[in-house]
Parts: C-alpha cells; sequence; structure tokens
C-alpha cells in the first residue's frame, strides 16, 4: 500500500514539474487497448495494423523525405490561411463590433456565407482555380474568418460603457481608445475566435487536401487509400491529433492564459 | 484646479415604456469655487447620477450650461476626471499603467509617467500593488486605483460617482478618511454624489441635497479637519449636521 502511494506521489510530482507528461499518460492505455485488439487478431492485420507498424511507416517516411515535405506544405497552407482569416478577420470584426451601419450592412450576408460550409465552396472554386494553392487558401481563410469576426464583434460588444468613459474622461482620443480600449477588451474573445477558427480551419484544410491536392497530409491519406495502405492512412490521422494538440496547447492556450484570464475577464 | 459653474441646468428624455417625457433634472444651479469639496445627496432616482454625468459630458444636457474655469462643456475631457461606482479600470493594464495611463494620452514619456503614477499610488499606500492587475485586488484597493487614476492626471474638477457604495462599510470608513487626507493634501475641486447623508457631511464643505431633479437646500459644513471617524462619530456638531441634511432629504 505504502509502495503505491509513494508511486502516486512520485507521480504527481513528475506531472507537476513536467505538465506535459500528464498530457501523454492518458493515451496509453488507448494505444495499449488498440494493440491488444491487433496481438488477439479481431481483424484482419491489412484492415488494422498495429502500433508497431504505423511506427514503422512513420520512420520509413521519414527518412525518404515525404512525411516532413508534406507536413511543411499542410502546415505553410495552414499558416497562410490563419494569416489572412486573422487579417481580415480581426479589422471586419472589430468595424461591425464598433459601427451600427456597419453591422446593418455586414451581418446578414455574414451569416448568409457562414452558412455556405467551406467545403461547399469547393466545386465551384477548383472551376474557377483549378487544383492549387489559391483554392486551399481560399478555404481556410473562408473557415477561419467566421469564428474570428464572429467573436470580434462580441468581444467588442461586451465591453461596457464605462471602459469608453473612463478613457475619455482621462483624455484618450478617438483613436487612441481603439488601441487602448476596443483592441484589449476585445482581445480575450479573439483569442477564442482564433482558437475555434484554427480548429475548423485545420479540418477543411485536411478535407481541402483529399479533394484537390497534390501534397500534404491529407493528400498522404487519401493517396494511402489508393494504394490500400491502412497503415499510412493511421498514420496520417495520428499526426493530425498530434499537431493540432501542439498547436493549441503550445501556442494558442499560452496566448488565452496571458489574456482574458490574467485580467481576470475569463474564468479559469 | 478651477471653478465649477452650473446654471439652470436640466435634463429631460423620452421614456420610452411609459411613452412620455421625463424630467431627470429641473433647472438646478450649482457654483463651485475652486478647490472646494460638495457633496450632492438625494435617494435613488433623484437625478444625482445623471447630474454627474452631464457634467462629465457622458450624456449632453437638455438645457442649461456647465462652465468649468469659465469655459463651457463640450464632451468628456481630462479637465473633468471620473471615478466611478464600478471602479472602471482596465483589467488588462496593470495598477501602475492605470494611473498612468491619463499622463500617457498627454503624451509625458514612459519614465515620467511611471514616476508621476508611482507617486500617486503612494498617495493611496498601494506602491506594493503597482504590478498586480486589477481583478487581483480587493475592491477596496481597486477603487483606491480609481481614485489616484483620475487624480494622476490633474484634473480641473473630480467628479466622482457614489465611489464607494460597493465596499464593505470598514473599509468605506478607511477610504473616506483616505479621501479627506488627499483632498487636504492637493486640494481639488470635487463633487461627490452619494445616498449616504453621514459619507455627504464627513466628506464635504458644503452639501446639497437633491430631490426629484430639484435642488431643495444647501448646508454648509464647518467640520475642522483632519476629519475621522473615531473623533466624529460621537461629535455632536456633526449629528447635528447628519440630522439636519437627513431631515431636508427626507421632508421633499
Amino acid at each position: 500500500m505504502t509502495a503505491a502511494l509513494k508511486i502516486w506521489s512520485g507521480y504527481l510530482r513528475l506531472t507537476a514539474r513536467f505538465p506535459s507528461i500528464g498530457s501523454l499518460v492518458p493515451f496509453i492505455p488507448v494505444i495499449g487497448l488498440w494493440w491488444l485488439v491487433v496481438y488477439l487478431q479481431v481483424f484482419p492485420r491489412v484492415f488494422l495494423p498495429g502500433p508497431v507498424d504505423v511506427w514503422q511507416s512513420f520512420t520509413s517516411l521519414t527518412y525518404k523525405g515525404i512525411l516532413p515535405e508534406y507536413l511543411q506544405d499542410s502546415m505553410v497552407r495552414l499558416a497562410v490561411g490563419a494569416f489572412w482569416g486573422i487579417a481580415l478577420g480581426i479589422p471586419l470584426g472589430l468595424l461591425i463590433g464598433m459601427s451600427k451601419r456597419a453591422y446593418a450592412a455586414l451581418w446578414p450576408p455574414l451569416l448568409f456565407f457562414q452558412a455556405i460550409g467551406d467545403i461547399a465552396w469547393l466545386p465551384i472554386l477548383v472551376i474557377w482555380f483549378g487544383y492549387g494553392l489559391v483554392t486551399m487558401t481560399f478555404v481556410i481563410v473562408y473557415t477561419v474568418i467566421f469564428p474570428v469576426v464572429l467573436n470580434t464583434v462580441l468581444g467588442v460588444r461586451t465591453i461596457h460603457e464605462n471602459m469608453y468613459r473612463a478613457a475619455l474622461s482621462l483624455g484618450a482620443s478617438r483613436t487612441r481608445i481603439l488601441w487602448e480600449v476596443v483592441l484589449p477588451g476585445a482581445l480575450p474573445n479573439i483569442v477564442t475566435g482564433l482558437r475555434n477558427g484554427l480548429g475548423y480551419g485545420w479540418r477543411a484544410l485536411i478535407a481541402a487536401e483529399i479533394i484537390v491536392g497534390t501534397s500534404g497530409i491529407g493528400f498522404l491519406m487519401f493517396d494511402a487509400r489508393r494504394a490500400g495502405s491502412v497503415v499510412e492512412i493511421i498514420l496520417g490521422m495520428i499526426i493530425l491529433g498530434i499537431l493540432w494538440y501542439i498547436v493549441d496547447s503550445w501556442i494558442l492556450a499560452p496566448i488565452e492564459r496571458a489574456t482574458g484570464q490574467r485580467w481576470g475577464l475569463v474564468q479559469r | 484646479m478651477k471653478s465649477l459653474t452650473i446654471r439652470n441646468l436640466s435634463k429631460t428624455y423620452f421614456d420610452l415604456y411609459a411613452g412620455t417625457q421625463v424630467t431627470a433634472v429641473h433647472d438646478v444651479s450649482l457654483d463651485v469655487p475652486a478647490g472646494e469639496f460638495v457633496s450632492i445627496v438625494g435617494p435613488s432616482g433623484c437625478g444625482k447620477s445623471t447630474i454627474l454625468n452631464m457634467i462629465a459630458g457622458f450624456i449632453p444636457v437638455t438645457g442649461g450650461e456647465i462652465l468649468v474655469g469659465g469655459a463651457p462643456v463640450k464632451g468628456p475631457g481630462r479637465d473633468r476626471g471620473v471615478v466611478f461606482q464600478s471602479f472602471a479600470l482596465f483589467p488588462w493594464r496593470t495598477v501602475l499603467d492605470n494611473v498612468a495611463f491619463g499622463p500617457k494620452m498627454r503624451g509625458i514619456a514612459k519614465a515620467k509617467r511611471e514616476k508621476i503614477a508611482r507617486e500617486y499610488l503612494a498617495l493611496a499606500k498601494l506602491t506594493d500593488a503597482a504590478d498586480r492587475y486589477p481583478n487581483e485586488l480587493s475592491g477596496g484597493m481597486q477603487q483606491r486605483v480609481g481614485v489616484v487614476r483620475a487624480l494622476a492626471n490633474e484634473p480641473d474638477v473630480l467628479l466622482m460617482d457614489e465611489p464607494f457604495a460597493s465596499v464593505d462599510a470598514q473599509t468605506r470608513m478607511t477610504l473616506q478618511e483616505e479621501l479627506t487626507r488627499i483632498w487636504q493634501d492637493k486640494k481639488p475641486t470635487v463633487i461627490f454624489i452619494t445616498h449616504d447623508v453621514a459619507e455627504a457631511v464627513f466628506l464635504a464643505n458644503r452639501v446639497v441635497a437633491l430631490s426629484k431633479g430639484r435642488v431643495l437646500d444647501e448646508i454648509a459644513v464647518d467640520l475642522p479637519r483632519p476629519r475621522s471617524w473615531d473623533a466624529l462619530h460621537q461629535d455632536e456638531r456633526f449629528k447635528a449636521l447628519t440630522g439636519r441634511v437627513l431631515q431636508m432629504v427626507r421632508s421633499a
């Protein structure tokens, strides 16, 4: 009993020092179950390869240089799409949030176009721009921009009137208020919008790569289906999960902690 | 510090629900010489906050005029510092940056405005809180920041809208004593809005009683300074003054 307690307290101390270990531990039983199912040969090996097969596929594809290249392609596409989604989405959201006229003019079309899902654009985009980066960037920007705009509008609208009054009576001009009150006041919501937008964008990217891609993780998976290589499909799925986890927990979550949570605007 | 003059001030607005014109402030005149501390006291709905919001320039006047140092008020401006009941600190700025905000808007360089901010923080015994965020402070501490943030911008008139109404009773007494101390030190022109008669008398040189948008009467408070609750709460003159103000407010 005391030995078990010692191990437990050691584990708690370890995860307190290295929180990333704590987030890896839940995957041990998942991988264990997967391995067991494969080991007991519940399904034929070609339909469900084991963790070891996938690992071997990972190392061989990495060695050949295919995986790093595809990974880079996917990440660059996401980054470019995210950049434009942010660069267009935040100013648009601020405008709609601050101006009643802009709200009246832009809100209905915004909701209309939001309803046309990203993938629904692919048929016409392929005709217009062909199978290439433009089509994929369009889809990602399209996906990222709505959550960013909607959350930015929400963020601007949650700023209390007294914030503006305080800034004005302390001598702030209208333009200073944009930088000193509106932007920081809306920032926690903007970050949330970004987090959602990039999550959707990541999924849209994979879908776009499957349909119109010539490289990338989505293409890797679809290409593997053509070749009947289940190993590579599963590898692709695992990579999707890991990559998003890294982007979310290493980049987006820390930004959220440093802004809204630190300022007490968002409850932990 | 400058004087504040209010002449025949009135405010009417259209009540959408009742479908009628409502008079919130009716023909209010008030002369506040530079460096005087005036409390405006009255029950909720008497129009006292509306008057303050008009002086601050947050809402337009319907009639009459407001002059600060002889110049008419047009919209909000740094000549009139405001302390809000809800504190209205910028949550995304540290205490120091909140207090340095006004000087920053005036274009004062970073080193100098932080020096100014630290001086004012010391005045309210907030030196240790300089690098913290407002949400990490108690309500009483937050309102201390609210008061020195307004003062650090050296306004001509300081407008205080029930600033201590949302802190607990013990903290409120401390804040009131600190405010009288700071006022004696800096001698700003102050308009202090409250529904608390004792608070109004304790702080002010003059108490103006308001009811239904009209000035009922006013009373000069000639109690000696520095003032403290220990000395005053059994003081006969203080009791007499609060009694008279209470009678005025209740008679309406």
